[in-house]
């Protein structure tokens, strides 16, 4: 027994030391002596996910004395299999920000470099949710916001007028409620079970504070919802879940004649039409509908919500690298990788109109001027703020909003639930 | 000492007569016994029914194409076939390395496990010494605490020592598992101690007991415990997940949980075809292996 | 052997057969204690040093002594999900028990094509987690799914919600826990009938036992070592479920089947608390630990009979 206790608390102290230091040192070799130098780059499903690719070969292109490797991660796992690499001193020397909720996980264990002094182009987007007291700890490449994807034949074929930019919610549901009625055997929208198809335009058309705990404003926007759903308008929470239902197959297959999504779903609708696994029809977008008048019609900036996707740089990167690391963070974020980001329907960060022009000239890319309005102007507020504290609220959230859409808890109870356990277990 | 004891001598309930236990142990007509059998095989094949209903959905949705899988309503028979489903994944994904990374993990991490388990499951059930039994509660009391809590620890110090992002890492972390430990020593204490006396009088070492004795005596337990092993390494996905980055080190899961995913879309056609080859291998062992499951030891001379 | 040996030399050969026995034991053990010691053993002891700090990966952690465990009690998702924890466990530990002892006794004869029905019962269990968690769901599904659809055809116009109803969210779950776990039990368990001689059997018949009094007298005596390893792995398994539920409702609808493990992976990773989260752990390994230690001393008492 006492071999035991003697040997455990060797191999305790041991562990203990091992622990105690956290992970020093990324990951890429040195500089070589020619001055050429490799960066490492977290991505992820690279083989479905061209753009890391491809802007670490446009890099190249520029700098060939610097090779950009990119790392593939597990898309679902991204953000533990990162933290546990971080945690053993292996992480790479660019970390992609797959989610803005994690970058104070990063930042306050000290393994962001300060990249306040990357220039960013004019204009782009997202770059705020990466500064935390002012200091900027990532730069954004790609910002998708969210949008309406409209089925322009089924509209037609129901006699129901098209979203011209115009609408509020109130318009919204009258036209799906009339969608449903008129088609037979499609539902006037389709909602994904996310949080964020509601909570997320909550949020930013309210303009609300996510961390302040009170969550009234969201009240109006569950009502609506159920009612859709009461009315069989929209295919109902439970059914969506239980059935796994994919927004790519319920629009690309006419199940749905609208649907509010991101932009990064206008690749993948392309290339399904393509491909024959979603249907051909024509289709538009339009900016999302909005909370009253004051922000509707293509004079004025429709509000939706969105968050950035860009590159922080390993605080434990060597000097020499350094410099090189924020020359990429730039170069992804000009216009240049812009546009060929656009090219391969990719929405950048930053939208000028050769951006867009690329973007929207891809081979079954909506050509009208709605879609060109929508995926270009927009203020897109964040659905992530950037505080240590946004993922235990979000969680909290979701609960709520499953325990509402599920019809398990009405909303006035689920709403103050979750304000209570904001107060209580998030402090 | 007292559990062999009772296998060796139960008491039956009541002593009886001879003539009553006679007419008590006349089996039932055959004509009864025909319709108990129906019966039985009725309530197993429904039974079977509702183990195997998810596989066929699962085998059905293998054929269908991507957005055709998960609809409403639900649909059991797919519209068209799509064959290619399999093709994809036997030409397109790299399936064999990641079947070959699975038998190795798998048959190194089973054998591991049954020998260091037995060999260790032997000196906690027949050979008693001080601070056995606390030492026997450390090893269950490990398997109490989930593996998401102390993975990070474990990670940083299998990655300081250079084996992470190698097949060792898992084979390490399996194959020295309290489970098997635990399972084993139950056994033996099913198997009275007359024969390892016998043995031990003979002047067998302990050693050789375990090996002559014990193991052979065990083949139920240790097929189970193979088989049970082998199928949680065959289907492991987080642990491959945290330590096998390099894709040619992925095991059947990762590879295919990959090839079917981008960030926002799964091919679950796709998917469920991978799933279905993956598990074809272990019905099949399982299947075949039965006899050593429930083979009777062939030891009834033992008593006496 | 010599009877007429003095105390004092009783004594020392005593102590020199303990030392060889304890020798000898170790040597069994080693290879195994080996990799056990450092793989598991020790960064379980990290753990538990870490539910003292507020450590969230990077950095250095601060020694925060009881704190966590305090927060612990005062929260209200911990409670819900020890709670949920407990629940599920009722309901799965001997529904689990009596289905696959049950299957394992069906199963034990020589039926034609029973190896058949014996894989069809291990099926579930080497079916994917995800494939299962996919299925179930659409069998479960209120409005569409199979299994309401026969319940409506029986005459029940309101069947449960199941895995989308808080009140029917954990039997589904218990119920979909058990069809998997079966065919892992009934393995064991018929691995532990071919221990049962088949003398036995055959003495209590010729003594006019019936075959429920064979089963009592003879079968459950001699189960009893798998009995107690069965009944203990699955607590322990049972208060540790985490990826079933994680595939299937992700703790929904609200917290309905949020449980313990799923409150640690949350705090830990999704919210990078990782002192709070080990000392969710601790908790929970007391609560199989304690659990554990009775099943123990009941198991010593009847073994001791």
């Amino acid at each position: 027994m006492k071999r035991i206790i003697t040997v455990t608390a060797g191999l305790t102290i041991g562990a203990l030391a091992l622990a105690g230091c956290s992970g020093g040192g990324s990951e890429g070799d040195g500089v070589a002596e020619d001055g050429s130098m490799t960066l490492t780059l977290s991505a992820w499903s690279v083989a479905t996910t061209p753009e890391f690719q491809l802007l670490a070969d446009a890099f190249h292109e520029k700098n060939p004395n610097i090779t950009v490797e990119v790392k593939d991660y597990d898309p679902a796992e991204y953000n533990t299999l990162l933290t546990t690499d971080l945690a053993a001193g292996k992480g790479p020397d660019i970390i992609t920000q797959k989610e803005v909720k994690f970058l104070t996980t990063f930042q306050e264990g000290g393994q962001l470099l300060d990249v306040s002094d990357v220039e960013l182009p004019e204009g782009i987007g997202g770059a705020d949710s990466y500064k935390v007291d002012g200091t900027a700890y990532a730069t954004p490449y790609r910002q998708d916001s969210w949008v309406l994807f409209y089925n322009k034949d089924l509209f037609e074929q129901a006699g129901v007028d098209a979203p011209d930019g115009s609408w509020t919610w109130e318009d919204y549901d009258a036209a799906a409620e009339e969608l449903a009625a008129n088609l037979d055997g499609a539902k006037g929208t389709y909602q994904h079970s996310w949080q964020s198809t509601l909570q997320g335009f909550a949020n930013a058309q309210n303009d609300a504070d996510l961390l302040a705990g009170e969550y009234d404003y969201m009240k109006p926007f569950y009502e609506r919802i159920l009612a859709l759903q009461g009315d069989g308008a929209q295919e109902s929470f439970n059914t969506v879940t239980a059935n796994q239902l994919t927004y790519q197959g319920e629009f690309g297959k006419q199940k749905a004649a609208m649907m509010p999504m991101g932009t990064w779903f206008v690749a993948t609708l392309i290339s399904q039409q393509a491909s024959g696994d979603a249907d051909d029809f024509e289709w538009g977008i339009a900016p999302i509908p909005q909370l009253d008048a004051s922000t509707t019609g293509t004079e004025n900036t429709p509000v939706t919500f969105g968050d950035p996707t860009g590159f922080g740089i390993n605080a434990n990167i060597s000097d020499d690298k350094a410099q090189a690391a924020k020359d990429f963070l730039a170069f992804a974020a000009s216009e240049e990788a812009a546009t060929a980001l656009a090219e391969i329907g990719i929405t950048p960060a930053l939208l000028t109109d050769p951006v867009i022009d690329a973007y929207f000239g891809a081979e079954g890319a909506p050509q009208d001027e709605l879609s060109t309005f929508a995926v270009q102007t927009h203020e897109t507020r964040p659905e992530n703020p950037a505080s240590n504290k946004t993922a235990a609220v979000q969680n909290i959230l979701n609960d709520m909003n499953s325990a509402i859409l599920s019809e398990s808890m009405s909303v006035d109870d689920a709403i103050a639930e979750a304000e209570g356990r904001v107060a209580t277990e998030v402090g | 000492m007292s559990e062999t004891m009772a296998v060796v001598t139960p008491e039956p309930k009541r002593p009886r007569l001879s003539v009553e236990a006679e007419r008590r142990s006349r089996p039932a007509g055959s004509g009864g016994r025909a319709v108990g059998r129906t019966i039985l095989y009725a309530v197993l094949i429904v039974a079977a029914a509702a183990m195997l209903t998810p596989f066929f959905w699962m085998v059905m949705s293998s054929l269908k194409d991507a957005n055709s899988v998960f609809s409403v309503p639900v649909r059991w028979i797919p519209e068209t076939f799509v064959w290619e489903n399999y093709v994809e994944i036997w030409t397109r994904s790299d399936i064999l390395t990641w079947i070959r990374n699975t038998l190795i993990l798998s048959v190194t991490v089973t054998a591991l496990q049954v020998l260091t388990g037995s060999f260790a499951a032997y000196g906690f059930s027949r050979i008693t010494f001080p601070g056995r039994n606390a030492l026997f509660l450390l090893y269950v009391a490990t398997i109490a605490v989930p593996w998401q809590s102390y993975m990070i620890p474990q990670f940083i110090l299998l990655s300081n020592a250079g084996v992470a992002n190698t097949l060792w890492s898992i084979i390490l972390l399996q194959a020295f598992g309290a489970f098997g430990v635990f399972l084993m020593k139950q056994f033996y204490e099913t198997v009275p101690e007359d024969l390892s006396e016998a043995a031990r009088l003979d002047g067998l070492s302990e050693y050789g007991i375990w090996w002559r004795i014990m193991l052979p005596l065990s083949v139920p337990a240790i097929a189970s415990l193979s088989l049970l092993t082998f199928v949680n390494t065959w289907n492991d996905y987080l642990g491959p997940l945290i330590y096998l980055r390099d894709p040619e080190l992925w095991t059947m899961q990762l590879g295919l949980k990959n090839f079917v995913s981008s960030l926002y879309d799964t091919d679950y056609g796709v998917l469920f075809a991978g799933l279905v080859i993956s598990v074809v291998p272990i019905a099949v062992i399982f299947l075949l292996g039965q006899r050593f499951f429930v083979e009777g030891i062939a030891t009834s001379g033992m008593k006496g | 052997m010599t009877t007429t040996a003095t105390p004092q030399r009783a004594r020392r050969r005593r102590s020199r057969l303990r030392m060889r026995n304890t020798l000898l034991g170790w040597s069994f053990i080693l290879p195994n204690f080996l990799g056990f010691a450092t793989l598991t053993l020790v960064p379980v002891i990290v753990l538990f040093y870490m539910s003292l700090t507020n450590w969230n990966i990077f950095g250095t952690s601060q020694f925060v002594g009881l704190d966590n465990f305090v927060r612990l009690v005062n929260d209200g998702s911990f409670r819900t999900s020890f709670v949920n924890t407990l629940y599920y466990s009722v309901l799965h530990i001997p529904l689990t028990i009596i289905v696959s002892l049950g299957l394992a006794l069906l199963l034990n004869n020589k039926l034609r094509g029973v190896a058949f029905f014996r894989t069809a019962a291990f099926f579930p269990y080497i079916t994917s987690i995800v494939a299962i968690a996919l299925v179930w769901n659409l069998l479960f599904s209120p409005e569409y799914g199979p299994i309401n659809e026969m319940l409506r055809f029986v005459g029940i116009s309101n069947p449960p919600g199941w895995l989308t109803s808080a009140n029917w969210s954990m039997p589904a779950v218990v119920i979909i826990s058990t069809w998997r776990d079966m065919g892992y039990y009934m393995v064991l368990f018929l691995a532990a009938l071919q221990t049962v001689p088949r003398e036995l059997h055959e003495a209590a018949r010729m003594d006019g036992a019936n075959v429920f009094e064979r089963f009592w007298n003879v079968t459950i005596p001699c189960l009893r070592p798998t009995m107690f390893f069965v009944t203990v792995m699955l607590t322990i398994n049972s208060f540790k479920i985490f990826d079933l539920i994680l595939v299937l409702t992700n703790g929904g609808p609200g917290q309905s089947t949020m449980v313990i493990s799923q409150f640690i992976y949350r705090k830990g990773f999704e919210e990078n608390n990782f002192g709070y989260a080990s000392a969710a752990s601790v908790v929970l390994f007391l609560l199989c630990i304690v659990v554990t230690i009775v099943q123990f001393l009941w198991n010593q008492r009847k073994s001791a009979r």
